[in-house]
C-alpha cells in the first residue's frame, strides 16, 4: 500500500510517515501543495493524505484539482480548524475523509486502513457476509449461522459499518462520525455501550467472538 | 494656495453648482423674456402703422393728393399723433411732421420698413433720441408717403422690466451665497464632531463615541450607527481579550501539571527508579486531556466572539432530542437509571443544529452521570406559553445546591462532591454559552425533590427564543 502525504510539517510527516510504515505502508511525502500535487498526477497511490493549510497550493486546491482531472484515490484531510463549515469545506472539495489536528496515531491509522480498503468493495452488494454472519440489506435481516438476530435500527446501522470494514479497526470516533453522524464529544464513552448492547446480540451464546475490542484504538469485526 | 475649509465643505460647493445653475437659467429666461416682450412692442407698433397707413390710402384713393394732405395735417394735431411725410413725385416735402424719410426716396414699389431714431425735446429743453418704427409707401399717383410711430415708451418699459430682473438675480446669487456659507459652517461643525470620533479610535480610544444631539436627524442617526458599530467593536475587542485570557488561564494550569508528571518521571527513569513505559502513558492521557480542556475552551471563546451562532437553521427540537436520548439510552440502562422523553411534536426551533447538539449531549452527560443507579433521567422538548422552546433534563441526584447554582455555570467550577468524576469543568459554561450564542439562556433549577433517598435533583433548561 502506497501512501502520499503532502504536509509541510516536517517532523509531523516523519512521525506520520514512521507509524504508517509500522503498519504496513509505504508512504513518499512532499512539503507543499505544489510538489504534492505535481507527486499524486503521477498517480499509483493507494491514499492521500493532504494538510489543508500549506504553502504555495492550499489542501483545498489540490484536491479540487486531482479530482477534476478524474483521480478518485481516497483523500484523508487533515486539518487544526474542525469547526462545521471547515469540514463541509474539505469534503465538497472531493475528500473522503477529515481529521482534526492533533489526532491520536490509532485513529489515524483506522481512518487510513479503512480508505485504502474501500476500493476493493467498491460493488453495490444486497447482502453483506462476514464469517457465519450475514446481513441482507434489502430485507434489512440479519443472521448468524441459522440463527435470526433481531436489531434496532441503530444497532443494525452500527453492524453494518462494522461488517464493512471487517477486519479493520474502527474507532469510537469514527462510529460517532460515520453511524451517528455526530462530530463532537461526547465526553462519557456512549460508543462502548452501544457496542457492548450489539456484542451481546451477535456473540452471546457463539463460541467464538466476532467482535473484538483493540487496546487504546477501538473495535473490529474478525471474522 | 488652499480655500479656507469652509469653501471645501460639499454643502458649499453645492451651494456654488445650484448658484452657477440658477444663474444660467435666469440668463436664459431673461433672454428669452427680452426677445419675446420686444419682439411684441415692435409688432404692435408696426400693426398701429400699418392701420393708420392703410386708412390714409383710403383717403388719398377718394379724395387725392389735397384730401390726404388735409387728413395729415388734421391728423398731426391729435391725441397720439403718428410721424408723417408725404412726398411729390419728385421727392419734394408736400406736408409732414419730420423734415425728411429716414428711409430715403425710393423708387422700388411695395412696403418699406424701418428703425429709426426721432429727436425729441424733453421738459427740460435738452434733447433727446427715441426709438421709432417706420413705413413707407409709394401711392398710385406716385406721391411716397411715410408713416412712423415713437416705441420709446413701450421699449423703456421693457428695459425697466429687464434691469429689474438683473438686479433680483444679483440678489438672488448674494443670498445664495450667504445660505450657502451658513448652511456649510452648520455641516462643518456637525462633521467635525464625528470626524473628531473617527479620529479618536484611529489613535486607539475604543471608547470614544460621537454626540448624538436629540434632534433626529440624519446627523444623529449618523452619529448613533458609528455609535453601535463602536459599540460592537468595542464588544468584540473585550471578547477577543478575554478569550485570549481565558485560555491561557486554563491552560496553563493543566500544561504546568502535565510538565511535572513528565519531569518527575524523568527523574524517577534516570535514577533507575518507576516504569517508563507507564510514564509515557500518563504523559500521554495528561496531554489528551489539555487537549479536551482545550477544545471546550475555544469552542466556548467562538461562541462568544461571534455573537451568534453560525449556520443556523429551523428543525424540529423534538427530532434532535429523540436522536440524542437514543445516544444515551443504553447509557442509563447500564446504569440502572429510569430514561424518559417527553417531547412535544412538530415544534421548530432555529438554531446551529451540531452546536445545539453537543450543549445538550453535555447536559445529559452530566444528568447521567450524577445520577445514582436507581434514580432516574427525564428529557423533555415543550414550548412555553412566551413561545420560547425549551429542553429540559431533570434528574433525581444530589443536585446543585441554590447558592451555588450561578457558579457552576462559571468556567472550570467543581462541586466538592463531583471531584471524583472524570469532566473538564466546562461543560456547562460551554452550554451556557450556545444557550446566549442563539440569543436564549441557561436556567438551573431544584429537581423533583427528596424521596426515597434519592433527590434533590437538578434539572437543566436551555431555553431557545421563539421562532417568528
Amino acid at each position: 500500500m502506497r501512501i502520499l502525504i503532502i504536509e509541510d510539517d516536517i517532523e509531523a510527516a516523519e512521525a506520520m510517515s514512521r507509524g504508517l510504515g509500522e503498519a504496513g505502508y509505504d508512504c513518499i511525502h512532499a512539503a507543499d501543495g505544489a510538489a504534492g500535487l505535481a507527486e499524486a498526477q503521477k498517480r499509483g497511490f493507494d491514499v492521500l493524505i493532504v494538510d489543508r493549510m500549506m504553502p504555495k497550493m492550499n489542501g483545498v486546491q489540490v484536491v479540487e484539482t486531482i479530482r477534476r482531472e478524474g483521480d478518485a484515490t481516497p483523500v484523508l484531510f487533515l486539518s487544526a480548524l474542525g469547526e462545521v463549515a471547515d469540514r463541509v469545506d474539505g469534503l465538497q472539495a472531493g475528500a473522503d475523509d477529515y481529521l482534526v489536528k492533533p489526532y491520536a496515531f490509532p485513529e489515524l491509522i483506522a481512518r487510513v486502513e479503512a480508505l485504502s480498503r474501500r476500493r476493493e468493495t467498491g460493488a453495490v452488494a444486497t447482502t453483506l457476509k462476514v464469517g457465519d454472519l450475514e446481513m441482507n440489506l434489502i430485507a434489512r435481516t440479519v443472521h448468524r449461522g441459522t440463527t435470526e438476530i433481531d436489531l434496532q435500527p441503530r444497532e443494525f446501522q452500527l453492524l453494518e459499518f462494522m461488517m464493512r470494514h471487517a477486519g479493520q479497526s474502527v474507532t469510537r470516533t469514527m462510529l460517532l462520525e460515520k453511524v451517528w453522524e455526530y462530530h463532537f464529544d461526547p465526553q462519557t464513552n456512549v460508543i462502548d455501550v452501544h457496542i457492548s448492547r450489539l456484542r451481546s446480540k451477535i456473540d452471546k451464546g457463539f463460541e467464538r467472538q466476532m467482535l473484538q475490542t483493540v487496546r487504546g484504538a477501538g473495535y473490529r469485526l474478525d471474522p | 494656495m488652499r480655500l479656507p475649509r469652509i469653501f471645501r465643505t460639499t454643502p458649499f460647493r453645492l451651494t456654488l453648482l445650484f448658484l452657477a445653475m440658477f444663474a444660467a437659467a435666469a440668463a436664459a429666461f431673461l433672454a428669452y423674456a427680452y426677445l419675446a416682450t420686444a419682439g411684441e412692442v415692435t409688432r404692435r407698433a408696426d400693426d398701429e402703422i400699418r392701420r393708420e397707413m392703410n386708412s390714409l390710402e383710403a383717403i388719398y384713393r377718394r379724395g387725392g393728393t389735397s384730401s390726404l394732405n388735409q387728413a395729415l395735417i388734421e391728423r398731426a394735431v391729435g391725441e397720439r399723433p403718428f410721424l408723417y411725410l408725404l412726398l411729390d413725385k419728385q421727392g419734394h416735402k408736400i406736408t409732414g411732421s419730420i423734415e425728411e424719410s429716414p428711409i430715403g426716396s425710393t423708387d422700388e414699389p411695395g412696403e418699406h420698413w424701418t428703425t429709426f431714431q426721432v429727436t425729441d425735446t424733453d421738459p427740460d429743453g435738452g434733447e433727446v433720441k427715441r426709438p421709432a418704427r417706420g413705413l413707407q409707401e409709394r401711392l398710385e399717383g406716385g406721391e411716397v408717403l411715410f408713416v412712423g410711430a415713437d416705441v420709446g415708451e413701450s421699449e423703456g418699459f421693457v428695459t425697466g422690466i429687464v434691469r429689474a430682473l438683473w438686479g433680483a438675480g444679483a440678489l438672488v446669487i448674494l443670498l445664495g451665497l450667504a445660505g450657502g456659507i451658513i448652511v456649510s459652517r452648520n455641516v462643518s461643525r456637525h462633521m467635525a464632531g464625528l470626524n473628531e470620533t473617527v479620529a479618536a479610535v484611529r489613535a486607539g480610544d475604543l471608547k470614544a463615541r460621537a454626540r448624538v444631539r436629540g434632534a433626529r436627524d440624519e446627523y444623529d442617526e449618523l452619529a448613533e450607527g458609528l455609535n453601535e458599530m463602536l459599540d460592537r467593536l468595542e464588544r468584540s475587542m473585550g471578547g477577543l481579550r478575554h478569550a485570549g485570557d481565558a485560555i491561557a488561564h486554563d491552560l496553563r494550569s493543566p500544561l504546568t501539571r502535565l510538565r511535572a508528571r513528565m519531569e518527575s518521571a524523568l527523574i524517577e527513569v534516570e535514577a533507575g527508579k518507576g516504569d517508563p513505559k507507564q510514564a509515557l502513558i500518563q504523559a500521554l492521557d495528561d496531554a489528551d486531556n489539555v487537549l479536551t480542556t482545550f477544545n471546550a475552551v475555544l469552542a466556548i471563546a467562538r461562541l462568544q466572539a461571534a455573537g451568534s451562532a453560525p449556520d443556523q437553521t429551523l428543525f424540529d427540537p423534538g427530532q434532535l432530542a429523540a436522536d440524542m436520548a437514543e445516544l444515551y439510552e443504553p447509557l442509563c440502562e447500564e446504569k440502572g437509571i429510569d430514561f424518559k422523553v417527553e417531547l412535544i411534536p412538530r415544534l421548530t426551533v432555529k438554531a446551529a443544529r451540531p452546536i445545539l447538539a453537543q450543549a445538550l449531549a453535555n447536559v445529559i452527560d452530566n444528568a447521567i452521570k450524577y445520577t445514582p443507579p436507581g434514580g432516574a433521567v427525564m428529557i423533555r422538548v415543550r414550548r412555553r406559553s412566551s413561545g420560547e422552546i425549551e429542553f429540559s433534563v431533570t434528574d433525581n441526584g444530589p443536585g446543585v445546591p441554590l447558592e451555588d447554582r450561578n457558579r457552576v455555570v462559571q468556567r472550570f467550577v467543581r462541586l466538592e462532591n463531583s471531584r471524583s468524576e472524570s469532566g473538564s469543568g466546562l461543560g456547562l459554561s460551554l452550554v451556557a454559552a450556545v444557550a446566549e450564542a442563539h440569543g436564549g439562556r441557561l436556567e438551573l433549577d431544584e429537581g423533583p425533590g427528596q424521596y426515597d433517598g434519592f433527590g434533590p435533583g437538578l434539572r437543566v433548561a436551555l431555553v431557545l427564543p421563539r421562532v417568528e
